[in-house]
């Protein structure tokens, strides 16, 4: 998996390249953790690249999701295909993550 | 396919000589309880536990990647066996770093989802077993019998809510596929383990070394 970021005036962008699995989630987590000790709370993960989730990929998410709340900021995906929006479907997560189907539309919530 | 163990005549050699003959399936093997559910059943209708349940275990996704694996449910509770080749295989989950990474994931996520009455939390029993033998008594069913499946279904007898149980010997397997994949001792949920604790299960001859994992 590889991480490809980028910062705009918004929000730091995250692209999440590859599968988001239990050997390398700590590759995301690190990264997010980064983020939010900066005080950086307008994070959009974009997931059209990412191909696989595990739990530990979604815990991750979840995570920073709680972190990010609770400092009211924004923490939003897009872009997810069509298998890994069946995994949030079936585990609740489109119910409390905002999703948007693309970048641009992403980027205008924040 | 199990095996299928049916002789007619209790006094048969074939029988001896049959079961001589079958392999031993070395595997891990998990007893997961969903917890709450009994109260529920009383307290709601099929409407309220149903869904629960339903979500609960569209959660667990060690079941969603090995259904072929779910052995048997009782109730609210499934045991799960994953055999070695089975495990190597696996397109996604194919070590036992990565299955008690995934359950602790899972218990976690369940624990900390931010809607309430959507899931139901649970509790998880692990073991490596190697005395193990995939038979059945019953035409057309798969099953698992062996010292070491009962002795999983000890280690349950330590669980409780959000938390995992599993026997030093799994826990040995997980620090080989640590070591084979170059990640420290405290990598992920290891770092969560507990100090070993020893137990006398009822039926089991020698002392049993567990340890636990509080999901937090």
């Amino acid at each position: 998996m590889e991480l490809i970021e980028k910062k705009t005036e918004k929000c730091v962008i995250i692209g999440i390249n590859g599968r988001l699995d239990t050997i390398n989630y700590s590759i995301l987590e690190k990264r997010l953790t980064e983020l939010l000790d900066q005080n950086v709370t307008k994070i959009l993960i974009n997931c059209s690249q990412m191909d696989y989730v595990s739990s530990s990929g979604l815990r991750i998410l979840l995570m920073a999701l709680k972190r990010i709340t609770m400092v009211k900021g924004k923490f939003v995906l897009c872009s997810l295909q069509e298998n890994i929006r069946e995994i949030f479907e079936i585990s609740g997560f489109t119910t409390i993550f905002e999703i948007h189907p693309n970048e641009e539309d992403a980027l205008g919530v924040f | 396919m199990a095996f299928y163990i049916h002789f007619k005549d209790p006094n048969s050699d074939e029988i001896v000589k049959f079961l001589s003959t079958i392999p031993k399936t070395p595997g891990t093997c998990f007893f997961m309880d969903i917890n709450r559910s009994t109260d529920m059943k009383y307290e709601g209708g099929l409407t309220d536990w149903g869904r629960k349940l339903n979500n609960t275990f569209n959660f667990l996704s060690l079941l969603n990647d090995f259904p072929q694996y779910i052995v048997k449910g009782i109730g609210d509770e499934i045991m799960l066996f994953i055999p070695d080749d089975v495990l190597k295989t696996n397109p996604a989950i194919n070590s036992y770093f990565m299955l008690l990474e995934e359950i602790y994931a899972t218990l976690y996520n369940i624990k900390h989802y931010p809607v309430k009455d959507t899931f139901l939390p649970c509790k998880v029993a692990i073991h490596y077993c190697t005395e193990v033998y995939n038979v059945t008594f019953f035409e057309g069913a798969n099953d698992y019998y062996g010292s070491d499946v009962d002795l999983t279904a000890r280690l349950m007898t330590k669980c409780l809510e959000n938390r995992i149980v599993l026997s030093e010997k799994f826990l040995g397997k997980v620090h080989q596929d640590l070591e084979a994949l170059g990640l420290s001792d405290r990598t992920g949920c290891i770092g969560h383990i507990s100090e070993p604790f020893l137990e006398n299960f009822k039926g089991v001859p020698m002392s049993t070394k567990f340890r636990i994992i509080d999901v937090e």
